[in-house]
């Protein structure tokens, strides 16, 4: 559906100094799935969105939606997109600006007024319908751009960020709406820094860094792990603390009465947690340090264990 | 697939327009009318229907109604003169200051255009519905002026009006469409045709041919002047409008809005 081959992105400064933005970026995104897109800021998560919309044009490389160069696509059937920045003019009124952009969008005359009240009431906008958009705090404003980009039924949707600013109340109701959008013959691409968002929501993240595409992590494929994973955990005990020297002899405590198991696998925690509890004790909480999607982030962008 | 629906955008485009430079236009138009009058009646008073006139006049016009008349016309000429090219400039540049690189500058392109619509057909609607716009305020105040002192308006008033706003905002389109400080190079424009033109309009080097590439601003008094009305009090006989004149920079504004769909059909719209 989305095809990304060999994209480069290079700016040039009126000095002539030339920073790459992107560089031989090749990815292919399918129907049907939630792609995410992780990276540091300034690893080029930004360019790769405004490449995807024409907004930018690649300085090497294709970008193909649906067979068609980005700009003749979105010119012709549209995509849901939501800004990392919402931008929008600070004078309109909340739905006012949806009223505007479902004439935009193509959405009919006869379903327009519809379409607006059902994204007024998905989105609770309900009590901020009549303000300004200057007036609306962070999170009703990313709201309210999320409610533009869904105003009709596309087959490309692209968030940006689209969680930043949102209360944790709505951060869960925004999943809620993702997992509402998937379809067969729909690609969603969300890009944030949220890695445990994107755990929960992508089938497949790539992650990038320096403009590169460092690795695609199959989130589905990661999500039970393997016995092979050396992450660490953490593990807290009620009871039996005296226990823990003899059967993890490399224990550290961190605090809060917790210890760092480093360097074991999953198959070697668990062979030790049957030895604690087969000798009475009581095992309050394990958990990993960082989620399968995190390990695989940091291993991609060469952050070290020490900097956790 | 379906479209967007840009033409009945257009009514938000109007409002938007009224709301953000129409209002401006009119403040800024009555401010200037309001100087300019104040400023010419200290030399010429405003006439009025029991000022005492000269018999010398009485002969020439006929009757006390015909020479009042005679008197408001030459009042209305050198009103109007005095300000109609500063109305127009000023009006063309408040709307079309901006149209396509505030979106730009801003980022409110992002989600215009994610939508299915192109730029070129959003901003050349959107240039259309602020030269009606224009069209409107300045209708407006010529009838409010009528009201107040006398009739302005006519037909060849009007058509000189648009044709010249067509000649400043064209090019303002194409500045807006291609860099972002549009109102400024306007200005840059505007000033630079009108020095070059009146420094080297008559070389006849080879190179003075280039002036062709900037419209002739130093002529524009020319077009103001034929359209203020009859000066039925002065000697000289009024002047035809000059078509041809009018037509050449309209015909350079038009030009220059094309070249400004252009600029957007092939410009991404991302500022880096």
């Amino acid at each position: 559906m989305i095809a990304f081959d060999h994209v480069g992105k290079r700016y040039r400064s009126p000095f002539g100094r030339e920073v790459r933005a992107l560089e031989d970026f090749s990815i292919e995104l399918h129907a049907g799935e939630v792609f995410g897109v992780a990276g540091p800021n300034g690893a080029g998560k930004s360019t790769l969105i405004s490449l995807l919309l024409g907004y930018l044009g690649p300085s090497e490389g294709t970008i193909r939606i649906a067979g068609l160069d980005p700009r003749r696509y979105v010119e012709a059937h549209g995509v849901s997109y939501l800004s990392e920045l919402v931008n929008i003019p600070p004078g309109w009124r909340a739905e006012e600006t949806l009223k505007r952009y479902a004439l935009l969008a193509g959405v009919t005359a006869d379903a327009r007024d519809a379409r607006v009240e059902a994204m007024i009431d998905w989105m609770g906008l309900g009590e901020h319908r009549a303000k300004r958009v200057k007036q609306l705090s962070k999170g009703t404003l990313q709201r309210l751009g999320l409610a533009q980009a869904l105003l009709r039924e596309e087959r490309v949707i692209v968030l940006d960020e689209p969680t930043h600013g949102l209360d944790p109340v709505w951060t869960q109701r925004f999943r809620d709406v993702v997992t509402s959008l998937r379809r067969d013959d729909r690609v969603i691409l969300i890009a944030s820094h949220n890695l445990d968002e994107l755990a929960r929501l992508a089938d497949r993240v790539a992650i990038i860094d320096h403009g590169r595409l460092q690795r695609v992590v199959d989130v589905r494929g990661v999500a039970e792990p393997n016995g092979g994973d050396r992450t660490p955990y953490r593990i807290s005990l009620a009871r039996g603390v005296d226990l823990l020297p003899a059967v993890f002899p490399h224990a550290r405590a961190v605090g809060q009465g917790e210890y760092q198991l480093d360097g074991l696998t999953l198959d070697e925690v668990n062979v030790g947690l049957a030895a604690l509890l087969a000798q009475g004790a009581l095992v309050a909480m394990v958990y990993p340090v960082h989620s399968m999607l995190e390990q695989q982030f940091r291993e991609a962008v060469g952050i070290g264990e020490e900097s956790s | 697939m379906s479209r967007a629906r840009v033409g009945a955008y257009a009514l938000w485009q109007l409002r938007d327009y009224l709301k953000e430079r129409g209002l401006s236009t009119i403040i800024v138009a009555a401010l200037t009318a309001y100087l300019g009058l104040s400023t010419m009646t200290e030399a010429m008073p405003m006439p009025r229907p029991d000022d005492a006139i000269s018999a010398e006049l009485l002969v020439r016009f006929g009757s006390i109604d015909a020479v009042y008349t005679a008197r408001m016309a030459e009042f209305n000429f050198h009103f109007t003169r005095s300000i109609l090219g500063a109305l127009v400039f000023l009006g063309a540049l408040f709307a079309m200051n901006g149209i396509v690189a505030n979106d730009r500058k801003l980022g409110f392109f992002r989600f215009l255009f994610a939508k299915p619509l192109t730029p070129s057909r959003y901003y050349g609607q959107a240039f259309m519905v602020h030269w009606l716009g224009f069209m409107v305020v300045m209708t407006l105040l010529g009838m409010s002026y009528g009201v107040v002192v006398s009739p302005v308006l006519t037909a060849p008033l009007l058509a000189v009006v648009a044709l010249m706003f067509l000649a400043y905002a064209g090019i303002a389109f194409l500045l807006s469409a291609a860099a972002r400080w549009d109102w400024l190079s306007l200005v840059v424009v505007t000033v630079a045709a009108t020095f070059f033109w009146s420094k080297f309009g008559r070389s006849t080097h080879p190179l003075a041919k280039l002036l062709y590439l900037l419209p002739p601003m130093h002529r524009v008094d020319e077009v103001y002047v034929a359209v203020s009305g009859t000066p039925l009090l002065s000697a000289a006989p009024a002047a035809p409008v000059p078509w041809p004149l009018v037509g050449w920079l309209a015909g350079y504004g038009a030009i220059c809005f094309l070249a400004g769909l252009l600029v957007l059909r092939v410009r991404r719209l991302a500022i880096v």
